[in-house]
């Protein structure tokens, strides 16, 4: 008979250990013995299910032991969260590393598809799902964001923050020392919820949190920029985006939202890859939103952007350090702007810019990102663009009849072009274009010379759409948010 | 657990007693002592469970009465635990003599070692690495057999042996180090 190996041989001894017999060691060496001792010191290993009750049937215990919560019967004895994410094993893989998360118990299906677990955070249990359609189980990834924020008092906000952020976690907001006595900030898990975590720094007393606060809105209402030189944070909000937003696909999107965060500051909102392996992304720039999509198998959409930036030479000397070639070097115009050009390794331009003077006073009409095109035919796209989207020209600036560089504007958001030349060749481009009525622009720009790609269709992730091609190839997603009927929401929309 | 010094435990003790949310870090700081010192003197799972539970309980609704006197507070929950433990053997008494004599023996030095080194044990199996602490978990805690941790994983058998060895290694060599 073939000798036992050590491992085998110490799973016996733990067998026997575990059936209440004694186990046979007379063959252990004194390292074995050693290990097998452990083994019998840990029957009867404690269920990480019962201590995690225990501590919640104490804090119940204790939370109605309060005198007003004893007078009052039929109250709430606690309160927990249950999230629904794309990815719910991934996702507890990611707590894990990134909370210090220990799973209490999961309910799988033979797929691996998680109908139910329960994770232990701190002293609270967190329970968490996959996404089940049928029964209103939606991601964040499918809804478009989650408004519910999730706060975790940790011990030490700052290493906390950087294990996160380390397992793959996102900083929306850096961690400072708060007014109100914590140092905390925002952090965005890959499954789209943000997680405040704060540690508690020192105690303030309300009325001077008051003062400080009110000094906080105060700043907030008339500073109409922040040091970065950008216009506030955007909203998030579907309802707040302006009508058009770039759509930049490429082969490696997330080598391209790195190089947008270095060099112009991004903030990256949301991340998500598709069952076919194609991400999609949001990132923000100052006022507006930058969709990043792709992956090797979709063939890339480079865009050229106007985009305005605080400082036009450090994003330019950024840009060159994320490996981006130069187009034009950054100098003064005599209009009024410092400005200069990259193309970044995935083929896209960027034509940076700061103005001497307030943004407001130069370029009143833009938003810090601006589509820029090179149609073959400039006239002819401004033709489709006023016909199909109802758009209206706001300049041009033309020699010798060539449009050398013109404005339309379209809904709130205006797009600028100049006729293709050397050397800025003709750059098809996506645009997400945010409409009051998804079908009737569709019709309208089919009948402008567009060629439609999708009919306009009702998406999971809570807007209908329709994709048109137009004859100069850029490819327009019109989409509208669905919302119930009689709601109000405002969009920027055309 | 985390072993905290005399002050820190101190301060712990005084935080619960002003705000018994804080209790939190007091059960953390000592479940596995309290665990391991029933466990030492009731075999049964469930019996250990109960008795562990009711030892907290009586713990947080006494917190106010606690009075710090230099010994640290795993002996005053030690003793909730042993008179516990005296009760519930006094009501079994009808099924059978022995179980009293069994379950109040006396605390000795050794006895005391041999708790003390449990918990730090089953303290130490929350920090191996997660798929050696995923097994040892099943098998011990959850007592499942090698072929159903193996299936529940998608494991081969002989891979959740190879972690179950690397983690009583782990554990071993863990608490040779203090």
């Amino acid at each position: 008979m073939a000798e036992r190996s050590i491992i085998d041989q110490l799973d016996d001894a733990v067998a026997a250990m575990a059936e209440g017999r004694q186990p046979d060691l007379t063959n252990f060496g004194p390292e074995l013995s050693a290990l097998a001792g452990v083994a019998q010191d840990l029957i009867g290993l404690p269920r990480e299910t019962f201590k995690a009750e225990l501590q919640q049937q104490l804090i119940r215990r204790d939370s109605m032991s309060s005198p007003t919560q004893q007078l009052e019967a039929n109250t709430v004895r606690s309160m927990s969260l249950y999230l629904c994410v794309t990815g719910a094993s991934a996702a507890i893989d990611f707590y894990r590393e990134a909370f210090g998360a220990k799973e209490l118990s999961r309910l799988a299906e033979p797929d691996g598809k998680i109908g139910h677990a329960e994770l232990q955070i701190g002293d609270t249990v967190l329970m968490i799902s996959d996404e089940y359609p049928d029964y209103g189980a939606l991601s964040p990834q499918t809804i478009g964001g989650s408004p519910v924020k999730i706060h975790l008092d940790v011990t030490d906000v700052d290493a906390f923050a950087e294990q996160a952020i380390k397992a793959g976690a996102t900083l929306v907001r850096p961690i400072e020392d708060q007014f109100y006595g914590d140092r905390s900030g925002h952090i965005q898990d890959p499954f789209g919820y943000t997680w405040i975590v704060s540690t508690h720094m020192k105690d303030v007393p309300i009325e001077d949190m008051q003062k400080e606060f009110d000094k906080f809105t105060h700043e907030g209402s008339t500073k109409s920029s922040d040091e970065a030189g950008y216009v506030k944070e955007p909203e998030m909000r579907r309802e707040n985006r302006h009508a058009v937003t770039p759509y930049i696909t490429v082969h490696k999107p997330a080598e391209l939202i790195d190089f947008v965060t270095q060099s112009f500051g991004a903030i990256e909102h949301f991340r998500a890859t598709g069952p076919a392996g194609g991400m999609h992304a949001e990132v923000s720039i100052g006022d507006s939103i930058v969709m990043i999509g792709g992956a090797e198998h979709i063939e890339p959409m480079p865009t050229a952007i106007h985009l305005y930036v605080p400082d036009v030479d450090q994003a330019y000397e950024r840009a060159l350090k994320a490996g981006a070639k130069s187009l034009m070097p950054v100098v003064d115009q005599p209009y009024g702007e410092r400005s200069g050009g990259v193309e970044d390794v995935h083929g896209n331009r960027w034509y940076i810019a700061t103005p001497f003077v307030p943004l407001q006073t130069i370029a009143q009409d833009l938003h810090t990102v601006t589509v820029y095109f090179h149609p073959i035919g400039a006239q002819r796209f401004i033709d489709f663009v006023i016909k199909a989207f109802g758009g209206t020209e706001l300049m041009r600036h033309a020699e010798d009849d060539m449009i050398m560089h013109a404005k339309v504007q379209i809904g709130d958001s205006v797009i600028e072009l100049g006729e293709a030349r050397h050397p800025s060749q003709p750059l098809p481009s996506a645009i997400y274009l945010y409409v009051d009525d998804v079908d009737a622009k569709y019709e309208q720009a089919l009948k402008a010379g567009g060629t439609s790609m999708l009919e306009p269709t009702d998406q999971a992730y809570g807007d209908r759409s329709a994709w048109v091609k137009d004859p100069f190839d850029n490819v327009w997603y019109i989409a509208a948010p669905l919302t119930a009927p009689g709601s109000s929401v405002s969009t920027d929309s055309v | 657990m985390s072993q905290a010094t005399e002050s820190e435990e101190r301060l712990l003790i005084e935080a619960a007693q002003k705000d018994p949310s804080r209790f939190a870090e007091l059960y953390e700081q000592n479940f596995h002592r309290v665990y391991a010192y029933v466990a030492r003197r009731v075999r049964d799972r469930a019996e250990t469970q109960d008795l562990t539970a009711h030892v907290f309980h009586q713990a947080l609704a006494n917190l106010g009465k606690f009075k710090w006197k230099g010994s640290p507070f795993a002996a005053w929950l030690y003793r909730i635990a042993s008179n516990a433990i005296a009760d519930q053997a006094k009501r079994k008494m009808r099924e059978s003599s022995e179980q009293l004599n069994a379950s109040s023996k006396s605390s000795t030095a050794a006895d005391a070692e041999a708790v003390e080194r449990r918990a730090r044990l089953f303290s130490a199996v929350d920090k191996l690495p997660e798929d050696q602490r995923r097994v040892i978990v099943m098998r011990f805690a959850d007592e499942k057999s090698i072929r159903e941790i193996a299936d529940e994983l998608g494991r081969s058998e002989g891979a959740v042996k190879q972690l179950q060895f690397r983690g009583l290694e782990n554990l071993r060599n863990r608490l040779n180090e203090k």
